[in-house]
């Protein structure tokens, strides 16, 4: 009896030690994070428009405000685009140079090209963000003066121009992002049963195409789904390639949410209104994050 | 899936001098441009070869001159104490709390997941002004522990998940087998799963170094002349008349040296931290 009594208090003792140990750290900086995101929410509902704190209770009038600005429609549309023109053309590239070097008939090809095109995820937006801004010149520019030394007259002033702008910024995202989704497609494509089945359909006489069309790509499916939330998120939260080449110009050309959130908050110091720019980003990422994160719950736990 | 067709190989010949330009030319442009002259530079023939390399514009862009008002080297200390330290503690705490998510079943764990989950991809506007707030009213604001916080916040779920993800798939026999020996999860924890997870802290340090380093965002907000990041002080170079290009070329080099090399040498443990990351569990 006393023993069984000792050993039962040793035991919670044992597991009071452990949560301590290892549930309670994270928990603590959950608790920071989560915390700081409600306090953020109750800002952009308060009405904090100069360097001094003041968080009296404005229901959503920033909100509203921010509903009435067209800066505010531009950076949505600009958000938009980033989140279509940053992530398809990126899959699609991804997927058929996973493919290609599968099918690769030069040795050593694969950890050369893995090298080339994955280095990008070691340097920061900011300097890639520097050095692309520096091609981009229209005058005697790295890439005009490429094009020009093939004899034609370049017709393009890359981020210079408004209508085109926010397109050349993708394009520095999707040359950054390339590697990173062909190790993630490639990942997936390495199931022993995905190569039984292509060998199977090759045997069968099928084309390659076929095969990618019709074997591949329904099979990797889940890798697919992974590697577009992943990008989705990063282009929502984009900020440092635009704020670093362009700084949300010319005008406001290639604003986004993010480079709109810092100027409001503190720039104008209308630090309620950009609380409020966050929380939109925020609930956006939640709505792309929730069935990964559901996906992930059912995988880890399973 | 090897294949022989004479067309493949022509199109993958294509598709690889391709990529060998697009992914080349950037790092070209860098590197032959931090060699250059300012006379060089202001003829803007940008793709030309330096004349003779000046590699003195390493040592000026790391210690400043008049004609180069923003010196990397005091960036490159704040960014090393700021990242070193929060790789150390997010691997640390990152462990402990993958080793709790990995091996607890209960509905608390569940909801700690979801939490964990989300936390990973928390935009950094959706927290910035109250981190602000934090880091100014605690006296942080003048120390590189309001960037570490910052930065802890985010990362340790992180390493949590990618940890997580490496214990799920480490065989139970030998914690069972320490357990029947009357050894505390804390011990074995300690003793046993810590030396065989060596290789995961590695990815997930590396990983999580990268990250920090290469930060933006909350740097830019929070980082002061005394905390002031390399990445603040590299985007300082961008657009001003104070900065040549020659230097602010050899200013990016010294930015991208640390995490390049750690790619160039331990490229496998990055991708395997890359892929954790992306595949959970």
């Amino acid at each position: 009896m006393i023993s069984a009594k000792i050993q039962k208090r040793h035991r919670e003792g044992a597991s009071v030690a452990e949560f301590l140990v290892f549930t309670l750290p994270l928990l603590l900086f959950l608790l920071i994070l989560y915390g700081t995101l409600f306090w953020n929410i109750y800002v952009s509902m308060a009405n904090w428009v100069s360097t001094a704190a003041n968080y009296t209770f404005t229901g959503f009038k920033w909100y509203t405000y921010l509903f009435h600005q067209t800066r505010f429609w531009v950076d949505v549309q600009n958000n938009l685009k980033w989140l279509i023109l940053g992530v398809v053309p990126t899959i699609i590239a991804a997927v058929l140079l996973a493919y290609l070097l599968e099918l690769a008939p030069f040795p050593g090809l694969e950890s050369y090209v893995r090298t080339l095109i994955l280095y990008p995820v070691a340097m920061s937006f900011v300097v890639t963000g520097t050095i692309w801004s520096w091609m981009y010149q229209p005058e005697k520019g790295v890439f005009n003066t490429i094009i020009g030394g093939l004899g034609i007259h370049s017709p393009f002033s890359y981020v210079n121009d408004p209508k085109t702008a926010t397109y050349w910024l993708i394009l520095v995202f999707v040359w950054q992002y390339l590697g990173f989704s062909v190790i993630i497609i490639q990942s997936s494509l390495r199931t022993s049963e995905l190569q039984e089945m292509v060998e199977a359909a090759t045997v069968d006489g099928a084309s390659k195409l076929r095969i990618l069309l019709s074997i591949i790509i329904p099979n990797i499916r889940s890798g697919i789904l992974v590697l577009v939330s992943l990008l989705l998120i990063s282009t929502l939260k984009v900020f440092d390639i635009v704020w670093i080449v362009t700084r949300g110009g010319p005008g406001v050309a290639t604003d986004v949410l993010a480079t709109n959130m810092i100027v409001t908050a503190y720039d104008m110091r209308l630090a309620s209104a950009g609380a409020a720019i966050g929380v939109i980003i925020f609930l956006m990422a939640f709505i792309i994050i929730i069935p990964y994160t559901i996906y992930a719950l059912k995988k880890w736990f399973e | 899936m090897k294949s022989k067709s004479t067309t493949l190989k022509i199109i993958v010949l294509v598709v690889l001098v391709m990529l060998t330009c697009v992914y080349l030319l950037p790092i070209y442009v860098m590197l032959t441009n931090s060699l250059k002259t300012l006379p060089e530079i202001t003829q803007r023939t940008y793709l030309a070869f330096p004349k003779i390399p000046q590699f003195q514009n390493y040592t000026v862009a790391l210690f400043g001159s008049p004609n180069f008002l923003i010196p990397m080297g005091k960036p490159i200390i704040n960014s090393t104490i700021i990242t070193v330290t929060v790789t150390l503690l997010a691997a640390f705490f990152g462990g402990l709390g993958g080793y709790y998510l990995s091996r607890s079943k209960s509905t608390f764990s569940r909801i700690i997941f979801v939490l964990v989950g989300i936390a990973l991809y928390m935009p950094y506007q959706a927290v910035i002004i109250p981190l602000t707030t934090i880091t100014a009213k605690s006296g942080l604001a003048n120390s590189h522990f309001g960037l570490i916080l910052a930065y802890l916040i985010i990362n340790i779920p992180l390493a949590s998940t990618l940890m997580g993800t490496f214990f799920l798939s480490v065989p139970r026999e030998l914690e069972e087998a320490a357990q029947v020996d009357g050894a505390s999860k804390i011990q074995i924890f300690f003793r046993i799963v810590i030396p065989i997870s060596l290789p995961a802290y590695a990815s997930v340090a590396i990983l999580i170094f990268t990250q920090v380093w290469n930060e933006f965002f909350i740097s830019l907000t929070l980082s002061t002349p005394r905390t002031q990041t390399v990445q603040v002080a590299m985007a300082m170079t961008e657009g001003s008349t104070i900065s040549p290009y020659n230097l602010q070329m050899a200013a990016s080099l010294l930015t991208v040296a640390v995490p390049l090399l750690f790619f160039l040498f331990l490229g496998r443990y990055f991708v395997r931290g890359i892929l954790a990351g992306a595949l959970k569990g």
